[in-house]
């Protein structure tokens, strides 16, 4: 009931629109993996070429194995789950998760069984005779989980699947989604434009621009060590400080870092608020508090370096020293925070 | 005094419309021979009378017939017609959809004689069936309208989700299509019915021997006024008000729900 997908060189234009760029991806059986990016990035068009909704102009779809990119949706060992839940409105819960094995040519019985196993999987078997409109959105949620998963497929595909839920909820429902994933092994490929989210949940992010992929892996290395500036900005918050990257090293208002650079000429440094402060690390001189707002966990603070004056760089200070607006303070870093692009 | 106009007005209006209709009840139960003042009754008679008239009760069945059977075809090519253009690319889809509802702006009585050129053209009897066909050339139009307009995205995302759970195009209209568009359907079937259950002019030119209620009723009013024709009408009325209030009741309410 779980597959490895493989996707090679899958590209896809509407009309003007590039969707898809020779988009290539290994995702491994049992993997809960999130595709991430802002709209318009071709992350739903890369799940609607992997269920076979869309067929792709170029490249090969492989699912346990096997070649199905010309395959239709149904014949495929995936199932969708919509964002709008697409639940049947005029049947009972009961009869909604028991739609697949009913098309599959289960008996009565034995598919009413497998029913009442999936809504208890979701919690809602107590529920089963009523109809969706009597549901509330997680439940509904929960109940279109139930039946993509009633037909055992090998991938799980979800479509923004927590878009429509409010953010208490969303978090409740992506530690459930995690959990369930967990307990039936299916290989889930979840789309999102919520990094938060896909932290949560997943095992590996794919971070997409623009149709192509930007980085892929573990969400603490996206998060930490960001193969692109795009991916860096969009998995969270980012100071950025332009540098020029000389053999010596890179080129700072605050002096020449000691850091690796992948070659010569202008380029950004990336540090990430949480990582700015006054605790150890490389002293980066002094800094002017502009702004300063309380968030429980910590300060958040613009400050500007006064060895570049009109910068303003975030940062995350103790929450047991208040800063105030106007003083000045030692500003440090560590060298392993920090990330550096070539621009252009 | 201002306060008043209102209600007035809305009396006049409610008098305007249901007066006719309240006067040709009254003296379906007239005691005498003209359904004309003074009142004389309340009386059956004329009921008993035109339930035992064979060519009336005969004609009431035909029409029964004719405007359930038209109906049921036009809904099920309205249905095809407007499910097709809805998910499916087709060439030109915009100009078909204005192609198919058009005709809803041409008079019966140019249908009718369009039909009934064709007619003897092609060849063959006019019958129910002619009939029914013209029945289904002016309803088409109406139930491929209410469809076409009652399909949307979250049902075609039912369908696609039916779909990829396994299930073949037939399937996916009659297991979900179909009942998720009941309420639509039946608006477009009741309608339908009501509209061919008196519609004149296309079965007076389309029929012969076997004829529709209102050309019966017609060819009775050339013989001049009788409470006959009261009750007949009142009869009518009362088929064709249960057919709305049936609509209201199943169809309405439930959209509500």
């Amino acid at each position: 009931m779980t597959a490895a997908v493989s996707l090679r060189g899958i590209d896809h234009r509407f009309g003007a629109l590039h969707a898809l760029r020779d988009v290539s991806l290994e995702i491994a059986a049992g993997e809960y993996v999130a595709l991430l990016g802002p709209s318009g990035c071709g992350k739903s068009t890369l799940l609607a070429v992997l269920g076979g909704f869309i067929a792709a102009a170029r490249g090969t779809v492989l699912i346990g194995g096997r070649d199905m990119t010309g395959v239709a949706p149904a014949r495929r060992p995936t199932t969708t789950m919509f964002q709008d839940y697409a639940l049947f409105p005029h049947m009972s819960l009961r009869d909604n998760v028991a739609f697949g094995p009913r098309m599959a040519g289960v008996v009565r019985s034995a598919r009413g069984a497998r029913a009442m196993e999936m809504l208890d999987l979701v919690g809602l078997a107590a529920e089963a005779a009523k109809r969706p409109h009597q549901l509330s959105g997680g439940q509904r949620q929960r109940v279109a989980l139930a039946r993509a998963l009633a037909v055992r497929p090998d991938v799980l595909l979800l479509d923004e699947p927590l878009g429509a839920l409010d953010l208490k909820l969303r978090r409740a429902m992506q530690d459930e989604l995690k959990t369930i994933q967990r307990h039936v092994g299916t290989t889930f490929v979840h789309v999102t434009h919520d990094q938060e989210e896909a932290m949560a949940i997943a095992d590996r992010i794919v971070v997409m621009n623009a149709g192509a992929i930007e980085d892929a892996g573990p969400p603490d290395r996206v998060y930490r060590r960001p193969a692109t500036l795009f991916a860096a900005d969009f998995m969270g918050e980012m100071n950025h400080i332009p540098a020029k990257a000389t053999p010596a090293g890179l080129v700072t208002p605050f002096g020449t870092l000691d850091l690796p650079v992948p070659g010569t000429g202008p380029a950004m440094l990336c540090i990430r608020p949480e990582a700015l402060g006054t605790g150890p690390g490389l002293a980066l001189g002094t800094a002017r508090i502009r702004d300063a707002a309380f968030f429980g966990a910590h300060w958040r603070a613009q400050l500007s370096p006064d060895c570049a004056p009109d910068l303003v760089l975030k940062a995350l200070l103790p929450p047991n020293e208040v800063p105030v607006a106007g003083d000045t303070l030692t500003l440090r870093a560590d060298l392993a925070t920090m990330c550096v692009f070539m621009e252009g | 005094m201002m306060r008043m106009l209102p209600f007035v007005y809305l009396a006049g209006v409610f008098g305007f419309i249901y007066l006719p209709i309240a006067t040709l009840v009254l003296f379906s139960f007239q005691d005498g021979t003209l359904p004309v003042p003074p009142f004389a009754g309340p009386s059956l008679r004329w009921y008993a009378d035109i339930l035992g008239d064979d060519a009336l009760t005969e004609a009431l069945l035909n029409s029964l017939l004719v405007g359930l059977g038209s109906s049921a075809v036009a809904v099920a090519l309205g249905f095809l017609a407007a499910y097709g253009l809805a998910r499916h690319r087709v060439p030109g889809a915009s100009f078909l959809r204005g192609m198919l509802i058009a005709p809803l702006t041409v008079s019966y009585l140019v249908i009718g004689l369009g039909l009934l050129i064709l007619r003897t053209r092609i060849g063959g009897d006019l019958s129910l069936w002619t009939a029914g066909i013209g029945h289904v050339v002016i309803n088409l139009p109406l139930c491929f309208a209410i469809l076409a307009a009652s399909m949307d995205a979250r049902h075609e995302n039912a369908e696609r989700a039916a779909r990829d759970l396994g299930a073949g195009e037939a399937r996916v209209i009659l297991l979900v299509t179909v009942p998720m568009l009941m309420p639509a359907i039946l608006a477009a079937f009741f309608l339908a019915v009501t509209l061919s259950w008196d519609e004149f002019i296309i079965a007076f030119l389309l029929t012969r021997f076997d004829v529709t209620l209102p050309v019966e009723i017609w060819s009775m009013l050339r013989s001049g006024l009788s409470p006959r024709l009261n009750a007949i009408g009142s009869l009518v009325f009362l088929v064709s008000a249960t057919l709305v209030l049936a609509l209201e009741l199943l169809v309405l309410a439930r959209q509500r729900a």
